[in-house]
């Protein structure tokens, strides 16, 4: 099978083509063609570094014929690459949010839905095998109807390494857009795909590596609502400093009638002090969830069954995100425009 | 403190927390509640149980009302006509408008008025309200508070909101208050409540509220609360972010003592005892006592109670309209709720 990232914009470049390398019937191969010239972090320079056959042009890769396409590009530039994709049609696993307006991820929908390619989105966090005994605790009824859900999922600012993820137009928003949507989409698993009916959110810019205020938010609180009358209160900041010893995580507290459950995506293995580099020590533990998820992916580009979660819920998420923005212009919740569960399109 | 007359109002979870501490204090406590369990508990930690609120009022320098909320009014009301000073349990009101009275008419009396917002007596919140003053987090931008107990279904009042306001105002008050004690007024409130929020409330019932709170600083704060099921120990936390770093806090995390093995249902599984130091609730009674004595402005005053009054009195109403609730700037009276009309 021929797999293609296309653009190495997005952190999680690097993560899936360790995983695609590493893995026994994947010819990788990578592009790039956005870079900025002579950035060691990105292009050609990485793609060696990382020991992946690069191509120079969007051109080029896709007159591959990849199987299947991961994009990691800028949010606004998911897009055109998904597109492409579709026409040439290459499966696609997108990187999240969907994009920034539901008119693109409508289109991009639509485009991989005409092509017969499966579009899926990239939220790891489902596949934590924690996570899918929740969904079973809850759906075997062990749990109650499920109440409220309160959760959080902080983390570095990635604008530190990658500026654009600070660039409203390129990235869609800021902390809010960036996080908010691992929650909507667990949410979102746990409700099957109910579509939320209305949205609060509260933002700041107070987090500023003593520098000048971003140009977008890096503290957000959003409430959201569902039809059934579940209510989601997320904290979405990038509220991590630069020298803490992990870069995010998400744990999640489900209130349901029977029970409390509460869900940690990233539970440390191992906890301490390291003197060299004088701060707490943090040694990840959990599945490889990002492998978890690549596995999936995979696994549908092999079998054509539909992958989940898919482009619907990248849209429905995103969906949240965009309300979420319409609350801070407006200073009041926002009802969803497809509040009554159907998906349109 | 020997010779302080205490007339304490009501026998219920509250005074059981209070009464030993007045006790421990050397005062003389005369106990009164309506529904006729004062005799037991003035036994139980050596008091005098009287019969009728006149009887324990009469001569008290101090009156500790214990009572439901929806009858401090009046009860804080005839204290202070009595030129008592009082400890009113919080919510001070279940409005603004009656917390507002309360300290008016404590003050035109020349009394004092205090609302027992224990959680600032908790050692981790004062400690945090310590490391956010002194500047240790720097600017705070995001904080979030959770309060997790079982559904308070053994007294029947406080599922009925129009004894108690329910969870966003009987039980989330106590983190309303602790954020605008270290963020600053608020300025805007939005919240949801779910589950079950009308009395009757079975065994089993379950009840949730969140709240977003933005502080006229700039720092938003999320509140949750949960009354959970029958099992659900009672627990806090808070995770608060500022450009000094993050500070976090979880009362089940870290224990002084971690008792396992004994069969459930054993003692103190309601309402928390803090840890091995002295009671919060303890240090509360000690502060105030000072104060009524001539000494030092505890670390909370009536009017910090009818400020948290009113955040919680913004989140009912949003909860119940749906919509955000402005409130306008505190001084110099606090003035009712206007709605709508955002402009950022």
């Amino acid at each position: 099978m021929r797999v293609a990232v296309l653009s190495f914009a997005h952190v999680h470049a690097a993560t899936y083509i360790g995983l695609l390398r590493e893995r026994d019937g994947i010819e990788l191969i990578t592009a790039d063609p956005d870079a900025p010239p002579g950035d060691p972090t990105r292009g050609r320079q990485l793609a060696q570094s990382l020991g992946a056959a690069y191509a120079d042009t969007w051109d080029e890769v896709f007159a591959l014929r990849p199987d299947a396409v991961v994009v990691t590009s800028e949010n606004a530039r998911h897009r055109h690459l998904v597109e492409r994709a579709a026409a040439t049609g290459a499966h696609v696993l997108c990187e999240k949010p969907l994009a920034t307006t539901e008119a693109d991820a409508r289109v991009m929908i639509d485009a991989c839905e005409r092509a017969g390619v499966g579009l899926m989105t990239a939220y790891p966090v489902r596949f934590s095998p924690a996570f899918t005994a929740l969904r079973r605790a809850l759906a075997d009824g062990s749990l109650g109807g499920l109440i409220s859900v309160h959760g959080a999922n902080n983390g570095s600012n990635p604008a530190r390494s990658h500026p654009w993820f600070a660039d409203p137009e390129l990235a869609g928003g800021g902390a809010l857009a960036d996080h908010t949507v691992h929650i909507a989409d667990l949410v979102d698993a746990l409700l099957d795909g109910e579509q939320a009916a209305e949205v609060y959110a509260q933002a700041n810019s107070i987090l500023a590596d003593d520098g000048p205020a971003p140009d977008v938010e890096t503290a957000a609180l959003v409430t959201v609502r569902y039809p059934s009358g579940l209510v989601a209160a997320v904290d979405a900041s990038w509220s991590h400093p630069p020298d803490h010893p992990t870069w995010g995580g998400l744990a999640m507290t489900c209130v349901g009638e029977k029970a409390i459950v509460e869900f940690d995506a990233f539970p440390p293995l191992l906890g301490g002090f390291d003197s060299a580099t004088g701060r707490d020590r943090w040694e990840a533990g959990g599945t490889d969830l990002d492998a978890a998820m690549l596995e999936e992916f995979l696994d549908t580009v092999r079998t054509g069954r539909r992958p989940s979660p898919d482009g619907e819920t990248g849209l429905r998420t995103l969906r949240i995100v965009l309300a979420a923005y319409e609350s801070l212009r407006t200073g009041q919740p926002v009802a969803l425009p497809d509040a009554l569960g159907t998906t349109g399109g | 403190m020997a010779e302080l007359e205490v007339a304490l109002i009501g026998a219920g979870g509250i005074a059981r927390t209070h009464l030993p501490a007045w006790v421990a204090l050397g005062a003389r406590v005369r106990l009164y509640a309506p529904d006729g369990r004062a005799p037991e508990l003035a036994r139980e930690f050596g008091a005098t149980s009287v019969g009728s609120l006149r009887e324990a009022i009469a001569g008290s320098a101090v009156v500790d009302v214990c009572t439901p909320t929806d009858t401090h009014r009046e009860i804080t009301l005839a204290a202070v006509a009595a030129g008592a000073h009082v400890l009113c349990e919080k919510p001070l009101a279940l409005s603004a408008d009656e917390a507002g009275e309360m300290a008016d008419a404590a003050q035109e009396a020349g009394v004092r008025l205090y609302p027992g917002h224990v959680v600032r007596f908790f050692p981790a919140y004062a400690r945090l309200r310590d490391l956010v003053a002194g500047g240790g987090l720097g600017r705070v931008a995001v904080a979030r508070f959770t309060r997790t107990g079982r559904y308070p279904t053994w007294s029947g009042w406080f599922a009925d909101p129009v004894r108690s306001g329910g969870i966003l105002t009987d039980q989330m008050i106590h983190d309303f208050d602790i954020a605008r004690w270290l963020f600053g007024e608020v300025v805007r409130v939005h919240a949801r409540h779910q589950g079950h929020l009308t009395a009757p409330a079975p065994e089993g019932a379950v009840a949730t509220g969140t709240a977003v709170l933005t502080h006229a600083g700039g720092a938003i704060t999320q509140v949750v609360g949960v009354w959970g099921p029958p099992a659900t120990p009672f627990r806090t936390t808070f995770h608060v972010s500022g450009t000094g770093g993050t500070v976090q806090h979880d009362s089940q995390a870290h224990l002084d003592l971690r008792i396992t093995g004994a069969v459930s249902g054993s003692p103190a599984d309601g309402i928390p005892g803090g840890d091995f130091g002295e009671s919060p609730y303890c240090t509360q009674i000690r502060e105030f006592a000072e104060a009524f004595a001539g000494g030092p402005e505890p670390r909370v005053s009536g009017q910090d109670g009818v400020a948290a009054v009113r955040i919680a009195e913004a989140a009912a109403q949003s909860a119940r309209t749906g919509r955000t609730v402005e409130l306008a700037p505190l001084t110099p009276q606090p003035t009712t709720v206007p709605t709508g009309g955002i402009d950022q």
